[in-house]
């Protein structure tokens, strides 16, 4: 099953690799989680609703990304969502080819949700006006990840994904983004991005 | 547009004290550090004294970051005409070229520098910043051990006192090309001459962790807890602390009394991390949330651990 994007999802994950323009930076993506799985849902995309971001500069690092993922799974229970996809922008410009780390996650993530994609940011055309989907995506199939074709279906809405991200790039939104390093330098900030997601919904 | 001074109601002493402040904490907060410098710059020049020229290697280097040529340009010119024969400036030349993506011409400006000069690090950390930026991962980390290991030779205490940042720049590459033991060994040579910084220990801990097994779960195990004592409310050092003496105690390697010291530290860990998030959440509504988050996960992982 193919995923498709909110535009709170993949706004979030945009402004997350525009807060950081030197360094890689990944995160989660999650969707809803179905009640139960009706008969003809194959082929039915799977609608990633949001994004968690997670670290900047170092990547590969075990401990933290464990805490991160148990933490984030416990809150996906309470919220009746689940962990489908994980997302990565890499520190070279040029380079948008899912790693080691990459894939280490999301055969992880892939336990709990066979479905699981990777989607990679293409840096070289991250712009002010977003006219293009900047984003790449992976599924995995025959032990081997490969990248789809990236339509708009893809999107849940577009044109109103790029108005929104656009709109908030301009804005400097992306300085109040908060990820799980700047959770863990000060508790305060919330992984969740209240102040950012309500944001996103006054635009649409 | 508004200018800086407008927005934020600051007069220009305020813009070069904060200029300051973020070139001594080494922030790359590229976009407002143009936003303050250009202003200063071009309105405040003439009282900035002395304090002007390394506000313009500053702002220099930002607009770099900001692909703002224009403004780069014009620092550089200045600095040029002030200090004609300057390595230094030599070198922000050469970081322009590499802005440009014009590689080849910046080596050849930080050859020259080391030609003159061949203990010139930053030049020598330059050439290596070329390679890691066209990928070539592996030279980079090649360069770096060579350079390393020869200033080990000459001077070991001296290079580990005074450049901190190129045995960080050394940590950091290899975390992200996975030569996790090369990073192991940069951070015990920082960990040597910092003995008192927590973030290093900590690091290792993290490194340690990754590189797995029993043997280095513990050593992380370990740096975590020195970490803590350095700085006990580094979050990360806790959270390690409880993840790792948990792993530990569910090895079936280990005695039974191994086992049960592991669950003392994870469950004072946890006490410890839940105390954090309390504190934290004092007064919000919504960080009452993240408290339960944090208290079910810590649950759920002792069922799974035990």
């Amino acid at each position: 099953m193919p995923i498709q994007l909110t535009s709170q999802a993949y706004c979030k994950m945009v402004l997350h690799a525009a807060k950081y323009p030197h360094c890689a930076v990944n995160g989660l993506l999650v969707a809803e989680k179905t009640k139960e799985k009706k008969k003809d849902s194959h082929g039915e995309p799977v609608l990633c609703v949001d994004c968690v971001p997670l670290f900047h500069g170092t990547l590969a690092l075990a401990p933290m990304l464990e805490v991160a993922l148990t933490l984030i799974d416990t809150w996906c229970k309470e919220n009746s969502y689940v962990i489908a996809g994980y997302y990565q922008a890499n520190e070279r410009t040029k380079d948008s080819r899912p790693n080691q780390v990459a894939e280490k996650v999301a055969a992880r993530i892939s336990e709990n949700f066979s479905d699981a994609a990777i989607v990679m940011l293409d840096n070289s055309r991250l712009t002010m006006s977003c006219f293009e989907p900047i984003v790449l995506i992976y599924d995995h199939h025959e032990n081997k990840w490969k990248s789809r074709e990236v339509t708009f279906d893809c999107f849940e809405d577009w044109s109103e994904a790029q108005k929104i991200t656009s709109a908030l790039l301009e804005g400097r939104s992306y300085e109040n983004l908060i990820d799980f390093d700047n959770h863990l330098d000060d508790l305060r900030n919330d992984w969740t991005n209240p102040v950012i997601n309500k944001s996103v919904l006054d635009l649409c | 547009m508004a200018s800086v001074s407008e927005m934020y109601d600051v007069g220009w002493e305020e813009m070069r004290d904060k200029l300051r402040k973020w070139r001594e904490d080494n922030c790359r907060n590229s976009e407002q550090i143009v936003d303050v410098g250009e202003e200063l710059i071009s309105e405040h020049a003439s009282k900035l004294g002395d304090d002007i020229w390394i506000i313009y290697e500053q702002v220099m280097i930002a607009a770099l970051d900001c692909s703002r040529d224009d403004l780069a340009l014009t620092c550089l010119q200045e600095l040029r005409k002030q200090f004609p024969d300057s390595h230094r400036v030599k070198r922000l030349s050469g970081m322009r070229l590499e802005a440009l993506e014009r590689y080849d011409e910046a080596n050849k400006h930080y050859d020259a520098i080391l030609q003159d000069d061949p203990t010139n690090t930053a030049a020598r950390k330059r050439k290596i910043s070329i390679l890691k930026a066209q990928g070539k991962g592996t030279e980079a980390i090649r360069e770096l051990n060579e350079y390393l290991e020869q200033e080990c030779l000459r001077c070991v205490c001296c290079v580990k006192m005074t450049h901190p940042q190129l045995y960080q720049s050394a940590y950091c590459f290899p975390c992200h090309f996975h030569s996790y033991g090369k990073a192991a060994f940069c951070l015990e040579e920082l960990m040597m001459t910092n003995p008192h910084n927590h973030l290093y220990c900590e690091q290792y801990a993290e490194v340690k962790y990754t590189q797995g097994g029993l043997e280095n779960l513990e050593l992380s195990r370990k740096y975590f807890a020195q970490a803590l004592r350095l700085n006990n409310r580094n979050m990360r050092a806790l959270f390690g602390l409880y993840m790792s003496a948990s792993h530990i105690a569910a090895s079936p390697k280990v005695s039974a009394k191994v086992k049960k010291d592991n669950m003392k530290y994870a469950a004072w860990a946890a006490t410890q991390i839940n105390r954090a998030y309390k504190m934290a959440g004092r007064g919000t509504k919504e960080n009452k949330c993240s408290m339960k988050t944090v208290e079910e996960m810590l649950e759920s992982m002792q069922i799974t651990m035990s």
